[in-house]
């Protein structure tokens, strides 16, 4: 038996060893039983590193109601200053992105409308005259990219906007539908990637074909968007004239390489084993390659939450995840190695004892990993944990 | 006119709202509506766990919802409660905290739809069972549910190793 904990240590030595973690640090300075903080968002933006700052946002319900706050660091700085509130009314689901030389936008839905703001400094710019939710935020240069679920007559679609800082103040130049029509069914969870050369793709779950299926399409300006494609290769369809398919939620996509798009998203394709996290890949041809399983085979007939994936210019790309094969949540993570993704990867600070889950994350400029996530604890009141990796 | 535009609007967000799959006649509401009535009446309640365009949610409701007399039972009985595994809607736990419908998948480690969850009227989890089942099977939920059998043996135990 000791033999075999050996040969099974030593397997997963090499993919342990990949990245070099940090001390974790506590990132809300607000703890309690009845006190919920939460990482929900679209695409899962909720850290960003802008020079050398790290903001982390989330929601929680200290005030008695639910509202958004943030918290930044230096990056050299043994601590996180305490937190500053975003929000007014009841908040949900914020986003930060960077801008560069330590500036962020941070977005949010907030009494049943989407806002922006640039931080430090800009006024609250709320993007939606509609009921609006789920925004999202992406960012490349002095371009910025928002995208948000509104209500458009009984369902809602996906909207993007591009949006333009000047000085400290943020403003629309362009606001679109993904689709012109009325939406058939619901649309939400939209994610987004934006490129140098103003281009932009967006993906999103969608009810059209009567079960939840990610789609995605492509802007070359961010104003005129191609048909929507699927990002899952399977079909829709009943089986013996039942249902309408299986299901596959909450994508997230992440720039890669020169010029790649990845998405990841969850997938009920194997339902008798609930979601396991899928992905696939555009490396350029704005069309995504077949679907790819990414978890191990470790993580079969176990379901996985809270999918996110990661990318870089330089190449480093990476999905992350929670589940409990090891009896408790834990977060894991696993590296593609430019044919497969590679052997999952216990996340050590986030695994063990207890409930470590709901993981967001980005990589800097130099490449390190940032990663941040809850640490539940039904007594104490739960943790937002903050780690941060270099590849070894 | 401005009432009648009013109740428009809510019918069609409310329209919206619903977007997955209980059994067509069967009086489902949300989680917070339910739990609600739940303290209210003093009636557990019956949660139905399902994926819009599950092919065994549609399985069930056709050959074993639509049974009249297990329709009646669980009308009269329950406060029925329809949550849809992939929405972004938000419920309130017994907590207080407030997650999303998608989220209370995850807290219980639900792997597949349908999935049923019988809760005191608190909102206190008794027992869930998932997969396909007979109206046979939810007869003897029933019995184990409102017999307070769940005090003393578990699910397995009560039934004789049955199911």
């Amino acid at each position: 038996m000791r033999a075999a904990a050996l040969l099974l240590a030593v397997l997963a030595w090499p993919a342990q060893a990949a990245w070099e973690w940090s001390a974790p640090l506590t990132v809300n300075s607000v703890r309690g039983a009845a006190v919920f903080p939460h990482l929900e968002s679209a695409n899962r933006r909720g850290v960003a590193v802008s020079g050398d700052t790290v903001a982390v946002v989330w929601e929680d319900n200290r005030a008695g109601s639910p509202q958004c706050y943030l918290a930044i660091k230096a990056a050299a700085a043994a601590a996180f200053q305490p937190e500053t509130r975003l929000s007014q009314g009841e908040c949900f689901e914020p986003v930060v992105v960077a801008l560069g030389a330590g500036r962020f936008v941070a977005a949010w839905e907030e009494a049943g409308r989407v806002h922006v703001r640039a931080l430090p400094g800009s006024k609250v710019l709320q993007l939606s005259d509609t009921e609006a939710a789920q925004i999202t935020l992406a960012a490349m240069g002095d371009r910025i990219y928002a995208a948000w679920a509104e209500q458009a007559g009984r369902f809602r679609r996906i909207v993007v906007a591009r949006l333009a800082l000047e000085g400290d103040a943020l403003s629309v130049k362009t606001r679109r539908p993904v689709e012109a029509k009325k939406p058939s069914d619901e649309q939400g969870w939209p994610a987004l990637t934006a490129k140098g050369d103003g281009s932009v793709t967006v993906a999103w779950e969608d009810r059209r074909d009567h079960h939840t299926v990610p789609m995605v399409s492509h802007s070359r300006d961010g104003r005129h968007f191609a048909r929507p494609a699927r990002l899952t290769d399977r079909k829709s369809g009943s089986v013996d004239g039942l249902g309408a398919g299986t299901g596959a939620m909450r994508p997230t996509l992440a720039a890669w390489g020169e010029n790649g798009i990845a998405a990841v998203w969850l997938d009920k394709r194997d339902f008798l084993s609930g979601y396991d996290v899928y992905a696939a890949l555009d490396g350029g041809t704005r069309r995504f390659g077949k679907n790819i399983r990414v978890q191990d085979s470790f993580g079969d007939n176990m379901v996985q939450w809270h999918a996110t994936v990661v990318g870089d210019a330089g190449g480093r790309l990476l999905a992350l995840w929670d589940d409990a094969r090891d009896g408790t949540p834990d977060v894991w993570l696993s590296d593609w190695d430019g044919k497969a993704f590679g052997d999952d990867v216990a996340v050590p600070a986030a695994s063990g004892p207890g409930a470590q889950s709901d993981p967001v994350a980005t990589l800097d400029a130099a490449g390190s990993l940032h990663v941040v996530w809850l640490d539940r604890d039904d007594t104490a009141g739960t943790r937002i944990r903050y780690a941060r990796a270099e590849r070894r | 006119m401005n009432l009648i535009k009013t109740l428009l609007a809510a019918s069609f967000l409310w329209a919206g709202a619903v977007l997955a799959d209980p059994p067509p006649g069967y009086p489902f509401v949300g989680y917070d509506a339910g739990l609600k009535a739940a303290r209210a009446s003093g009636k557990p309640i019956f949660l139905y766990f399902g994926r819009y365009g599950c092919a065994w949610c549609d399985h069930t409701n056709k050959q074993t919802f639509s049974d009249a007399a297990l329709k009646k039972l669980y009308t009269e009985n329950y406060e029925l409660v329809y949550v849809d595994a992939e929405s972004g809607k938000r419920l309130t736990l017994p907590s207080g905290e407030r997650i999303t419908e998608a989220e209370l998948g995850v807290r219980l480690q639900a792997f597949a739809t349908p999935l049923f969850v019988y809760l005191t009227p608190q909102g206190d989890k008794i027992v869930q069972i998932p997969g396909f089942k007979t109206v046979q099977d939810f007869r003897d939920y029933d019995r184990y549910v409102r017999g307070g059998h769940y005090k003393q043996k578990n699910l397995l135990e009560f039934l004789g190793g049955k199911s």
